[in-house]
């Protein structure tokens, strides 16, 4: 699916995010992704994990190839989830530089928040980067309130292409 | 090394948000953040089943579901491999999650929205530790080691008092010793409607002596519906709501008779701990720190003790100045070093809530009001100023039916009040269930009842 205005400027604010795969025997795995990218045509979502940070999801996605990844802005609690196939691929220079402004925002607005800023970097390292591709299926509202578990094109009042 | 639930304790108090995943039927993985996860026992974990409509699909479907948690002191994370068991609507440890809920919501005014229906139960199958990139470090939430000789003299120290008022402050004080908390406060129940008043505090730009909180209303709520401890580790997260509670609060006492109750803006952690005796609640101890998390098994044990000796302490004080013998009054009254402009102190006494107003400042309401005015009743008409408690307390129970035994805590709320507002009155206590209305110069009082 086709990413609305609103979900890709969202994508471009300070974000934390959450993985999750399954493996072969359903089993899910969870962790945390360091950095997105969007496609130019707005349908894949380029999203950077740690395969020596969170083995347990790598290893799931590479086997099934499935993949939810939901984006949280920490100063409003604004939530998307997407969902869909994905494959892993190797990370650049350029994936681990977008890694690493992703990671700095992350800090900057948890910190403001309160939460300790020395804690932050166990959340969150470049080692072993991976880029997870997503082509996006489905896309979910996750935000608290009336629109939470919607699927993003209705609540967002856009079309779907 | 094979971790236990029990090495994980800082990972439920809630501050750093855990993650739960599941996956459905086809293999669809599902991602998202879970306030709540509540230690059952070595094995069990229970979720509050308020999941997105998504996530508990994936639970019946599929009972297979991955946590990750997050120590709050170190950021550690540890991976959980759990299994579905069963959802539960009754019972203690169905109360005990919804309290801890309830808890949150009700610093949100959210209590009734955020209302658990059930709770889910999981076993612990693998629990592992998630690779740190860092070496391991506490973060500044550190909190202070509670020594048990240090406790067992606090507790001494409370119960080695007799009078109501040295009850509350070496209890408040002992809080800030041993606890490192610079912020507390005591609230004891009114008898005469559904509220709490504060009786002593610690640490707040405003006392708050006097103020009165409903109560039904957030941790204090919590607490004296339940009679257990009600907490809240990370406030941080609701401050925005806290805020905007916050700005319709207060305002001009003289004109509504309610006093702003004291708050301290940079809590994050917030106690409230029951006084119990005989399994009533006689006060409401609230403890807040800046720190998150700052309540944990430790600190939540030595405050139920400290509580407990307060609760007994504060019974004997009640019990010592209602048995004394009424000993017979000075036979001339003493001038105090109150001042006033003139020879007349005008008093005005509202029938409705009892509330008293003293030169045109508001004092004080309720038992502790109609006690001032009653007081002020004798002088006028008999010109005593000492007074027994047990003589107060046969004229309040004729006026007021459902007066109850708590005479000292209101006697202690009215002293504070006085002295707070610099009235030109005020009450010292003469000797065990004796107490004195200190007026400057002897001079009249004017009372008008509306």
């Amino acid at each position: 699916m086709m990413l609305d205005d609103t979900i890709v400027a969202f994508l471009h604010r300070p974000l934390m995010c959450i993985l999750a795969g399954s493996d072969a025997s359903g089993r899910p795995a969870a962790g945390r992704g360091i950095g997105v990218m969007v496609s130019d045509d707005r349908e894949t979502l380029g999203i950077i994990l740690s395969a020596w940070h969170y083995s347990a999801l790598a290893n799931a996605v590479a086997q099934t190839g499935k993949l939810a990844a939901t984006f949280v802005s920490p100063c409003d609690y604004v939530t998307y989830q997407f969902k869909g196939r994905t494959h892993l691929r190797e990370a650049g220079p350029a994936d681990l530089a977008r890694a690493e402004t992703f990671i700095a925002d992350a800090t900057a607005s948890l910190s403001a928040l309160g939460v300790p800023r020395g804690i932050i970097p166990q959340w969150m390292t470049t080692r072993d980067a991976r880029v997870a591709m997503l082509a996006v299926a489905e896309c979910y509202v996750q935000t608290p309130g009336p629109h939470a578990g919607m699927r993003a094109d209705a609540a967002n009042g856009a079309p779907t292409l | 090394m094979t971790l236990r639930l029990a090495d994980l304790s800082a990972c439920f108090d809630g501050v750093i948000p855990s993650i739960i995943a599941t996956a459905a039927a086809d293999g669809t993985p599902n991602v998202s953040y879970l306030s709540h996860v509540v230690r059952v026992d070595d094995d069990h974990v229970a979720l509050s089943n308020q999941f997105f409509a998504k996530t508990a699909a994936n639970i019946r479907a599929n009972p297979l579901v991955t946590l990750i948690l997050v120590d709050c002191f170190t950021g550690e994370e540890y991976l959980l491999d759990v299994r579905f068991v069963r959802s539960l609507d009754s019972g203690p440890l169905f109360e005990g999650i919804a309290r801890h809920l309830a808890a949150s919501s009700a610093q949100i005014g959210m209590a009734n929205v955020m209302k658990l229906k059930s709770a889910d139960i999981f076993r612990v199958e693998a629990i592992g530790m998630i690779p740190s990139p860092l070496v391991p470090t506490r973060s500044e939430t550190g909190k202070p080691i509670i020594g048990l000789t240090a406790l067992a003299a606090a507790v001494r120290s409370i119960e080695r008092q007799e009078d109501m008022g040295a009850v509350i402050e070496q209890l408040l004080q002992n809080v800030r010793h041993l606890l490192d908390c610079r912020h507390a406060q005591i609230l004891a129940p009114d008898t005469t409607g559904g509220s709490l008043i504060t009786i002593g505090s610690l640490g707040y730009d405003n006392s708050g002596i006097g103020s009165e909180v409903a109560s039904n209303e957030g941790l204090i709520g919590l607490a004296v519906s339940s009679g257990k401890i009600a907490k809240v580790s990370d406030m941080s997260r609701f401050r925005r709501f806290g805020d905007a509670i916050k700005a319709t609060d207060g305002g001009d006492e003289d004109r509504s008779r309610n006093i702003t109750r004291p708050s301290f803006d940079g809590a994050r952690s917030q106690i409230a701990i029951p006084l119990l005796t005989n399994n009533e609640v006689v006060a409401v101890l609230l403890t807040e720190s800046e720190r998150p998390a700052a309540f944990g098994a430790d600190e939540e044990a030595a405050l139920e003790m400290l509580a407990a000796s307060a609760a007994r302490a504060m019974r004997g004080a009640e019990s010592l100045a209602a048995s004394a013998r009424q000993e017979p009054a000075p036979d001339h009254a003493v001038a105090t070093p109150c001042a006033t402009d003139s020879d007349v102190i005008r008093v005005v006494h509202h029938r409705f809530d009892d509330s008293v107003f003293v030169d045109d400042a508001y004092v004080v309401k309720g038992i502790a009001g109609a006690i001032l005015r009653q007081m002020l009743e004798w002088y006028r008409d008999q010109r005593r100023i000492d007074f027994s408690n047990r003589e107060l307390r046969l004229a309040l129970a004729a006026r007021m039916p459902d007066f109850k035994d708590n005479l000292e805590t209101r006697l202690l709320l009215l002293r504070r009040r006085l002295d707070e507002k610099e009235t030109s009155l005020r009450l010292a206590k003469t000797g065990r269930g004796q107490l004195r209305l200190l007026v400057p110069d002897l001079a009249s009082v004017e009372m008008r009842h509306d």
